[in-house]
């Protein structure tokens, strides 16, 4: 019984405090215009096609295309879909008919995906993490803050704690256990060795410099410093080791109260996704701006409204 | 809803995500392996020498009435990545052509006793295997628009791609001239036992 009651006032703790309304509706705001420019840049290879192309046959569609029965691909739709996701992104970012919005955007995301991934049979999973939270904003109240809705419906109560924070705190956790699941995934398909010096790390870090071609003394044609970097596996076991430390230990950062070492531990994880894009073309360059989960908004954008932008204004008729 | 609506929810939600971590399932929007989790040791290096004008041109392909012609991502209207990815594909030694597509693959490797004996395999057999050589005339057909009991419909496929094999250990030592080219070809070719399943899309 004591155990049981432990275990519900942990869980209370945990999911139901923390966050305000008014944190709820800018985070919507903001992970929204960070969906603008992520979208865009996940689906631009769809977008560089001709719209009155041929329809691709699918070589493996995606599991709901196969459920479905899509086949083929009809390229002014996925122009037609995009335009749909921009708009319906604006809506969400505005608070119109948020609920709505947020499910058409869910809508597109898997047309979009699907069609991405079914020219090739690959599997991208750069689109899981915005998709469980656009999941779980769709189950929440964010359009009841900050929003048309709530102006438009004249919506009178404002959002309890409770029912601002588990949206949110469900959201840090689905990331968190991201990170974590990779670290079993590794061990699970690869074993150790994975993070051995002259493990993946190296492997990769090699792969992407030789692929490029060398010139005939010997200089690479790109990613030169990539070569550097693989030939010394000391450094990359110390490397290996802190991307051990930092998927294991992403849970972790859910008991951090502090805002300063959260902003420490996040920059930390923005430094490897930037540096593992630029030196071993990992593509997740643009998934830090989920992160923004991490942290509460308010104290930020009322920094941005009443200092940043009447600065940034002031500068710009300055300019003019 | 209330708190203990929201609970069940939430209990629900972790369940179903953790699910699929414990039994493999990579089926957007779950997953149990973000990517890069493969890694095999390999004594080689081996990196594909870029041919523009192949890849421009694309597939060599040959017609049922004997003509011969090329099909590239243009043709196909698919974006060169992809495009590269099915050419890719279909050439011998290609990691992906025996098992599945790309991070399909994955899926293949240390299955555990457990998530072998839910899929019902045996210990030797794979998760999931891709028939590629009956895809690609699918794709490329369909595509297309030709049909079986059409002049140009497609009947063999050519690839071809040069890669620069290295020693991981030359590499080691700054070595980037010991090199050896290797240039590997794929010809698969129309079977006429999969006629019957093409009006349905599947073999």
């Amino acid at each position: 019984m004591a155990a049981a009651n432990t275990i519900s006032r942990a869980w209370n703790q945990f999911f139901f405090t923390g966050f305000s309304g008014e944190s709820l509706g800018l985070l919507r705001m903001y992970i929204g215009c960070g969906l603008l420019f992520f979208h865009t840049y996940q689906f631009a290879t769809v977008l560089s096609l001709n719209p009155i192309g041929a329809m691709h046959f699918f070589i493996a569609p995606i599991w709901y295309f196969k459920l479905l029965g899509i086949q083929y691909h009809v390229p002014a739709l996925s122009f037609g879909m995009y335009a749909i996701l921009m708009g319906a992104t604006v809506s969400m970012i505005l608070g119109k008919n948020t609920r709505t919005s947020i499910l058409v955007i869910i809508l597109c995301v898997f047309y979009l995906k699907g069609v991405r991934d079914s020219f090739a049979g690959d599997v991208h999973h750069r689109e899981i993490i915005p998709m469980q939270i656009l999941f779980l904003f769709l189950l929440s109240k964010c359009g009841e803050v900050h929003s048309r809705d709530a102006r438009q419906r004249h919506i009178p109560a404002g959002v309890q704690e409770w029912e601002a924070s588990w949206p949110i705190k469900t959201m840090q956790l689905y990331v968190a256990l991201f990170y974590f699941w990779s670290v079993i995934a590794k061990v699970r398909t690869s074993g150790w060795v994975w993070f051995a010096g002259e493990g993946k790390i190296q492997e990769v870090l090699i792969l992407r410099s030789v692929r490029w071609g060398v010139t005939d003394q010997g200089e690479f044609l790109k990613n030169g410093l990539s070569f550097e970097l693989a030939q010394h596996p000391e450094l990359i076991q110390i490397f290996s080791i802190l991307v051990l430390a930092f998927e294991l230990g992403f849970p972790l950062l859910l008991l951090i109260k502090s805002v300063k070492w959260r902003l420490a531990f996040i920059l930390g994880v923005t430094t490897f996704h930037i540096a593992s894009f630029v030196l071993m073309d990992v593509n997740f360059l643009l998934i830090p701006f989920v992160y923004l989960i991490f942290f509460d908004l308010v104290p930020i954008h009322q920094w941005l409204k009443t200092r940043a932008w009447p600065l940034f204004r002031r500068r710009l008729s300055m300019a003019g | 809803m209330n708190k203990r609506t929201i609970t069940l929810i939430l209990v629900a939600y972790l369940t179903v995500i953790w699910v699929a971590v414990i039994f493999r399932i990579d089926y957007f929007p779950l997953t149990w392996v973000p990517m890069y989790s493969g890694y095999k040791p390999s004594e080689t290096i081996s990196v594909k020498v870029f041919d523009k004008d192949k890849e421009q041109k694309g597939f060599k392909v040959t017609y049922q009435d004997g003509s011969t012609g090329y099909v590239s991502s243009k043709d196909l209207n698919i974006p060169k990545p992809h495009f590269r990815r099915l050419y890719n594909d279909l050439l011998p030694d290609s990691k992906l052509f025996e098992t599945a597509p790309p991070k399909h693959q994955q899926g293949n490797i240390e299955l555990g006793m457990i998530n072998r004996w839910i899929r019902g395999l045996n210990k030797e057999e794979s998760r999931s295997v891709v028939d590629r050589e009956w895809g690609m005339f699918w794709t490329l057909n369909k595509t297309l628009g030709h049909e079986p009991s059409d002049p140009k419909f497609i009947i063999r496929i050519e690839a071809d791609q040069q890669h620069r094999v290295y020693r991981k250990d030359d590499l080691l030592r700054q070595d980037v001239g010991n090199v050896q080219i290797d240039t590997r070809r794929a010809l698969i070719e129309w079977r006429e036992e999969w006629l019957p399943g093409w009006g349905h899309g599947s073999r």
